[in-house]
Formats: C-alpha cells, structure tokens, sequence
C-alpha cells in the first residue's frame, strides 16, 4: 500500500500580504490513500489548500504533485494537471445555472473530451441536481450549491480532489448524502484530501490526519495506530 | 402622426446610439468590476481610425470593419497597461477611475497632435435620404436602427450561448472560482475590455457619420452612457440596453415638447427620481453578472 506520495508540500510559507499564515508547513498525502485535515478555525487549512492549488503564491516551500513541481504556477495550469480544489463556503457562480457549472467544469482541454462520461457520472452521484438542470445556482439550498461545487470538480476529471469543509453548516439529512457521494467518490478511485470539522466523517474516509494548528502540522495520526475518537478531541482542544 | 414618427424615429435612433456605448460600458464592468473612463475616447479614436482608413483609399466596406477590429486591440492594449497592473488592489475601482482617464486624456491629446484640430467626417453607412412615415430620415441613420440592434444579439448569443461567452459570465461572477476551473482570468478581462473598444468604436463610426468628429467627441458620449448604466442597472447587460432606448425616447420627446434647452435637465431629474426608488437602476437584478 505504501506508494510515493501524490501530493507533498515541502517547507511551505505563505500568507496574505505581509500576514504569514502557514509557517514552513510539511506534509505528505496519497502514500496511504485519502487524507483527512482538521483543526480549529483560522489556523490556515483553507490557506494551505488554496496555496496548493495556486490561488495563493507560497513565499517559500514547494509544492509537488505526482513528482511534479507545481509550485508558483497559475491556477489555471494546475487545473491542467488535474489536481482540482473545491473551495470552501460553495459561493460557487449565483447567476449561473447548474447546467452552465457543469460546462465550465469542463473548460479545460484536459477535461474536454471526457465531459460526457463525467457528466454521467455527475448525475448518478447527484440525481437532484438533474432535475434542476436548468436553475439558477442562487436559487438553490447550500447542501445542493455544495453538490454543484463538488460536480463541477468532477467534469474537471480529477485526479486528486481537494475538498474544502464540504458538510459545513450543513443539515444532519443532506450532510450525510454528501458524506456518502464522498466516500462514493473515494470508491470511484479519486485520492482525496478533505479538510473537515467532523472527525468521525475524517476518521471513516482517510487512512491519514493531519491536525493543522496555528499554520503547521502539530500531529500526524498514521494509519494502523488505533486511535480514539477522545483522543482527537483532546489534541484538538487542548493546546 | 407626423409627430409621433418624430419622435419614435429620434428615440429609437438616439437610443441605438446610446445602447451601442453604453453595453461596452456595462461588460467592462460586470466582468471586472471596474468602470472604463477611457470609453468615449475609444469612440473617437474607432472613428478616426475609420476615417484614416478611408482617407488611404480604402472603402467603407473594409474600412469600416478594420477600424472595428483595430479597436479590439487597442482595447485589450489599454486593459494589459493601465487596468491588469491593478487589479487584486482593494482601491481598484477608484484607483482605475484615475488610470483610465489618465489614459484617456493622453489619447485624446495623441489625436490632436496626429489628426489636427480640424472637424472632419466620415462618410455615411449608406448615402441618401428617405421619408417614412410622413418623417425625412437619412438612410444612415435608418442603418444605425437597424445594426444595432442585430450587433446587441450577436453579443447576446456570444454571451449566453457560447463557451466562451459562458467563461466571461463567469469570471462576472466569482473570479476564485474561475481559475479553480482554468479559466485564463486575465486573458477574458481582455477580451472584454476588447469587445468593449470595438462596439465604442463602431458607435464612433456611427456618429462620425452625421456629425463632425474631433478629438474629444467622445466627453458627452461618455457621460450618457454613464446615465444609461446607472439608470439601466450596472448588474447586466441588457438592461442598459433596455434603459439606453428608453432614454432615447425620453429625450427625443422632451425635445420635442420643451425643447433642447430642458431636456438634459429633465433627463437628470427624472434619473434621480429613479434612483430614490429603485438605487441598483429599474432594470437590475441584484448581483454582478452578465445576462
Ligand atoms: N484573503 C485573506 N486576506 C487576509 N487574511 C486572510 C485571508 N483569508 C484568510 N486570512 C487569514 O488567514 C488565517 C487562516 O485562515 P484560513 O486559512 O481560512 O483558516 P481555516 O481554513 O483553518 O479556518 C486567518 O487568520 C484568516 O483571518
Ligand atoms: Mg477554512
């Protein structure tokens, strides 16, 4: 099982401006199967995610995917190489409709001539959205804005999925459907990296967590070491 | 009846003149957020780049549309040295207010030096004079009617129906979310900066047409085509488009009935009414985005 890692961030630092967000940030994630990013508020997990898939420049540091060096490129080219990031809070296109999402979804030259097989694929994971084709995005409910933000990232013909808190301030019923296409999406053999607040969700997907905290890796939970679910909500809170 | 015809002919002339720049005006807008001072310049400059054309000989036919096509790339030129620099600043809106007039003043003064003082114009769309409706009217202004409305769908379908068109709606809409799908960012802010220089350009044609055109023709132009987008709404395109026609009726009846003298202040009156009910302009929707 142990494979090179698909993804490693090494000794990163970036930020906005002149905030330093992420201070020398090391991680390796796939040589294990999906991983799983959590930690308190504001400490950097969506900055690490957005540096990895280029909207934000790291100062230093490299990022690598799939043994290329990908660091400083635009977003547009890391799209290129099928590393897609769904960001966090699905503001997604409100004018848009679903049906227009899913087309630029397979904007890229890359995704292009399998946009047909992936709209399939689409739909058989969110049957909702079919039926509501032709809607404006604005129009919907978070959990199925969430749905179009993780479709598009799949007319994108991923070959690594970053997601962002996809269940935050979700309602119980809709947040496990999205579980259950996540995980249906992780069957359907695409590594992911999932930064989440509900651990028991994290610890069921990913062989691997990080604890991300104050902009560095704190702890590292390996698979095989059992671990309680007590355990995580100590480190997570006792700091 | 004479009167009527009067009046819907002006209206819908002035209004096709009026939609012609203020649609530039709003794409720029929707797109990157930024309003383009230099847009009346851009109609001056596409009408002496027609008239230079001609006087090398071509004709209209040619010239005409290169003098189209010569603006997209001034536009885009204009976008890449005074707006691209710029953005991701949180002052862009001001900060590109100052830019683009800056530009815009430096162009207007390269075309005096260049072109001279001197009025000049360009020959008609199409030469000769008609009556309809018991009203005269030039056949380039019955073009100008006509084109209008037939270039607005042609921007109209690019936008809604093609690829392309569907990636500049986008970017309107969510910028981060458009790189994350790989949309070029930066290359579709061009685009729109260059599909806005073209229509100011043709409008530019249009009025070098029956009017005399000098280097700053474009001042008052301008100023309209800000009323149209405020008025109509600065959240789409269609509906300064819907708001240009009607201040061309507006105004064509104002004229009318209280003369020329009234009629920009009425116009000003009537648009500050608007703006107490309705502030996002009569025809917006409530977000930035193209539709
Ligand atoms: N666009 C931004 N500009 C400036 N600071 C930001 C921006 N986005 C996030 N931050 C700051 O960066 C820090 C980390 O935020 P973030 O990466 O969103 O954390 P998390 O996803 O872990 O909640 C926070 O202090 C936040 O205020
Ligand atoms: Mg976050």
């Amino acid at each position: 099982m142990s494979e090179s890692p698909i993804l490693s961030v090494e000794a990163v630092t970036a930020g906005y401006g002149r905030v330093t967000v992420l201070h020398d940030i090391t991680l390796e994630a796939g040589r294990f199967g999906n991983v799983g990013l959590f930690g308190p508020n504001g400490h950097g997990k969506t900055t690490l995610l957005r540096t990895i898939s280029g909207l934000v420049a790291p100062k230093s540091g490299h990022v690598v995917f799939d043994g290329k060096d990908i660091t400083g490129l635009s977003a547009r080219a890391i799209v290129a190489t099928g590393l897609i990031h769904v960001p966090q809070g699905n503001k997604l296109f409100p004018d848009l409709t679903i049906g227009d999402c899913m087309a630029l979804g397979a904007y890229s030259p890359r995704a292009r001539p399998h946009e047909s097989e992936n709209r399939e694929k689409v739909v058989k994971l969110f049957p909702k959205l079919a039926e509501r084709w032709r809607q404006r995005v604005r129009t919907l409910s978070g959990g199925e804005r969430q749905m179009v933000s993780i479709g598009t990232a799949l007319m994108s013909h991923p070959r690594l999925l970053i997601l962002d808190e996809p269940t935050l301030g979700l309602a119980p019923k809709i947040k496990d459907e999205l579980c259950a296409a996540v995980m249906d999406i992780s069957r359907g053999g695409v590594p992911l990296v999932v930064v989440e607040q509900d651990i028991e969700f994290l610890l069921e997907l990913s062989r691997q967590l990080f604890l991300v905290d104050h902009g560095v890796v704190k702890t590292e939970i390996r698979p095989g070491e059992s671990i309680e679910h007590s355990e995580i909500m100590a480190m997570y809170f006792g700091h | 009846m004479s009167v009527f015809s009067d009046i819907f002919f002006g209206g819908l002339f002035q209004g096709s003149l009026y939609a012609m720049m203020a649609v530039g005006l709003a794409l720029v807008w929707t797109t990157i957020g930024v309003f383009n001072f230099s847009h009346g310049v851009f109609m001056m400059l596409g009408a002496y780049f027609a008239w230079q054309l001609v006087a090398f000989g071509l004709p209209v036919v040619i010239a005409f549309p290169l003098a189209v096509i010569v603006m997209a790339g001034a536009g885009w030129i204009l976008q890449a040295s005074v707006v691209r620099p710029l953005i991701g600043r949180p002052n862009i809106v001001l900060v590109v207010v100052i830019t683009t007039l800056a530009a815009g003043s430096l162009i207007e003064n390269g075309a005096l030096t260049v072109w001279g003082p001197r009025s000049k114009q360009l020959p008609s769309l199409i030469e000769g004079n008609t009556t309809i409706a018991g009203v005269g009217v030039s056949l380039h202004q019955i073009a100008i009617i006509v084109i209008t409305p037939l270039v607005l769908a042609a921007l109209w379908s690019f936008l809604n129906r093609t690829r392309l068109g569907l990636a500049l709606r986008a970017v309107a809409q969510n910028e981060d979310a458009s790189q994350l799908v790989g949309l070029n960012v930066t290359a579709l802010y061009g685009l729109a900066f260059a599909i806005a220089a073209s229509l100011a350009g043709l409008a530019g044609i249009f009025m070098g047409g029956y009017r005399f055109m000098n280097p700053s023709m474009g001042a008052d132009p301008l100023l309209k085509a800000l009323i149209v987008v405020v008025f109509g709404g600065i959240s789409s395109i269609s509906g300064p488009i819907f708001a240009a026609y009607l201040i061309g009726f507006f105004e064509a009846a104002s004229n009318y009935y209280f003369g020329l003298y009234w009629t920009p202040a009425l116009l000003f009156l009537v648009l500050i009414a608007t703006l107490m009910v309705r502030p996002e302009g009569i025809f917006a929707s409530r977000s930035r985005g193209l539709a």
